[in-house]
């Protein structure tokens, strides 16, 4: 996918951990500025670590990163100056109240916007006096995401925020970054390994299986460029190219239906895995 | 200056639990040597007669009237509890290293909020520069209410000694305390970067902490002993030399007929046997030369004056706030470097 003017890109990243297993292999990623990329993949398949390196946690092995144009290895404060991150377990303060924890963020960041942060909160009825360590994995997910909105970044890293939340709290939880997104006109990524969570908020899709870009295309694109009629094959919903050029077709059940957004990434994970399986 | 406020308050509530562990601790022992402070003055009060005896220091009484035994075992077993106070205050900077600093980053990356932390804040080590800030100085302020009661007790002990010129309880009492205390708080602090997680990093620094300030003390000894000068025991006349209580004591052993100053262990590594001893100090290799009174030596110290007191105090807190500004600054490498979790 060629974007012009990226707010997030790679060029050849490569993540090797001590262990020596390779967590990302030639990652090429140009993301364009604006609506909600859902990056999906299943564990392990290298979301996090994609997540971390543009935010300078995790070193890359080979290649570079580039967020807004700015590499966060040479230049670690002026990238984070326009990037919200949201960790994959809250990862609030014990001792500190919800309202601490908005005065902590003003303190580490100045520009940060606690009466934003804190206006998105009262809508959700989360008090501010409220302990981090007495709220539910839901209100904390919440706290965490008010946080990152807070920062008014223009690009926000989400790194599955959603994996330890009970449905509804999932579904309010996008709802609430849909709607600041859409508002501001910012940029997301939000990682996942459950397609389904994230169909309905993203407008783009990046699938990552065993640590290369499988996907990157808009969801709409993604789902029209697989589907087939029924005179193809009688119960196949989609198909993908395998390794020897013939096809692999994705059968579930009675066929004649448009495959689901998780059934279009189940066939890139399939192939994909059968692609390094003949490498 | 209400953002120090702020910072201040944030500070204290993510580490709200230690910090009162140690509050308490400084005040039950700072409570104690003012009590025992006073305790001896009004002991010594109630009865001059009986420590004014013979001297000034009521230890240099010998003979002790029966009229004076029981008050002079409870004066002597209020000062011995009084000692072991002072004992506390020598501990107190290593356990402060321990409590307060190993934690301070540790639980951060144990607990994932250096995640938070770290992609808020622009720089990490303007993040770690305000992280340890407030707890260091909370930990220094809290030594310093220790340094001092240590130094009033001492002073309630030995009333007749010039503190500020006598080696007595040299790292027990005063300045070197708090300084001690800035080492023992960046080292537990670098303990806990590195290890990332609470309580190996508390284990573990018990360990480094311990072993740095051995290291330190070893190799001040040594500058001590190129610095500090010989003190016989007997004049050569043989009489008993006044002992200087005021001067640091860097070591024991003979001065050699020739000059040279050597430990016992010295001259055991030597080949000497220095096994007898007359009564004017002079030190004898066998029984047959006792007789034909021909000496190795004679009993000597090496000893630092008083006088270079403030001296010693300088630069054993400069050396340790030293120890400690290294420690900040691997803390920082290692904080730069390394993953949030």
């Amino acid at each position: 996918m060629n974007v012009t003017n990226p707010v997030l890109e790679t060029r050849g990243l490569a993540k090797r951990y001590r262990r020596g297993v390779w967590a990302l292999q030639g990652i090429d990623l140009e993301l364009p500025a604006g609506g909600i990329t859902a990056l999906v993949g299943p564990n392990a398949a290298g979301k996090s670590t994609l997540i971390k390196t543009w935010v300078g946690f995790e070193k890359p092995t080979r290649g570079s990163v580039r967020v807004a144009g700015i590499d966060p290895w040479k230049d670690r404060s002026g990238a984070l100056t326009h990037l919200g991150y949201v960790p994959q377990s809250p990862a609030l303060y014990d001792g500190l109240s919800v309202e601490d924890h908005l005065d902590l963020a003003r303190q580490l960041r100045p520009s940060f916007d606690r009466e934003y942060a804190r206006g998105r909160l009262a809508q959700l009825d989360i008090p501010a006096d409220r302990g981090a360590r007495s709220l539910s994995g839901g209100q904390q997910a919440q706290v965490a995401l008010a946080i990152a909105l807070g920062t008014r970044a223009p690009i926000l890293l989400l790194d599955e925020p959603l994996a330890s939340l009970d449905p509804l709290a999932r579904r309010e939880f996008l709802h609430v970054l849909t709607d600041a997104v859409r508002g501001d006109g910012a940029t997301a990524l939000l990682s996942s390994h459950i397609v389904t969570d994230v169909e309905q908020a993203c407008d783009r899709l990046i699938v990552l299986g065993v640590g290369r870009i499988l996907l990157h295309d808009t969801v709409a694109a993604a789902e029209a460029a697989h589907a087939i009629s029924s005179t193809e094959h009688p119960n196949a919903v989609a198909s993908f190219g395998a390794p020897d050029g013939s096809r692999i077709w994705l059968v579930r059940g009675t066929g004649d239906r448009p495959a689901t957004l998780d059934e279009v990434v189940l066939g890139y994970l399939a192939s994909g895995r059968s692609t390094a399986a003949a490498a | 200056m209400s953002g120090a406020l702020t910072w201040a308050r944030l500070s204290f509530r993510q580490q709200k639990w230690e910090l009162l562990l140690v509050v308490l601790g400084v005040a039950g022992v700072t409570a104690g040597m003012v009590w025992f402070a006073n305790t001896l003055e009004a002991l010594r009060v109630t009865s001059p007669q009986c420590l004014g005896g013979v001297s000034g220091d009521p230890r240099m009484s010998f003979s002790v009237p029966a009229a004076c035994q029981a008050f002079l075992t409870e004066y002597y077993e209020t000062e011995n509890w009084a000692s072991n106070l002072t004992n506390l205050a020598w501990a107190a900077p290593f356990g402060m290293g321990v409590i307060l600093g190993a934690p301070l980053v540790a639980r951060e990356i144990d607990g994932g909020t250096a995640q938070l932390a770290w992609s808020l804040s622009r720089s990490r080590v303007g993040w770690l520069l305000r992280r340890i800030a407030f707890v260091t100085l909370f930990g220094l302020v809290l030594l310093a209410v220790l340094a001092v009661g240590s130094e009033l007790l001492t002073g309630a002990i030995f009333p007749d000694r010039t503190l500020g010129e006598d080696f007595v309880w040299f790292g027990r009492r005063g300045i070197p305390i708090v300084a001690r205390g800035v080492g023992a708080i960046l080292l537990g602090v670098l303990v806990g970067a590195v290890v990332g997680r609470v309580l190996p990093a508390v284990l573990a620094s018990i360990l480094v902490i311990g072993v740095a300030f051995t290291g330190i003390s070893l190799a001040l000894d040594q500058v001590n002993r190129s610095e500090a000068t010989l003190q016989p025991m007997y004049a050569a006349s043989g009489e008993p030399e006044q002992f200087d209580m005021a001067a640091l004591d860097v070591a024991f052993g003979i001065e050699t007929v020739d000059g040279e100053f050597m430990t016992y262990t010295d001259a055991f590594e030597d080949g000497f046997t220095p096994n007898f001893t007359d009564e004017n100090g002079q030190v004898f290799e066998s029984e047959a030369d006792l007789q034909a009174g021909e000496p190795i030596g004679r009993d000597a110290r090496l000893v630092i004056a008083g006088e270079k007191y403030p001296l010693l105090v300088l630069r054993d807190s400069i050396v340790a706030i030293l120890v400690g500004l290294a420690a900040l600054a691997l803390s920082a490498v290692v904080v730069i470097r390394r993953r949030p979790a």
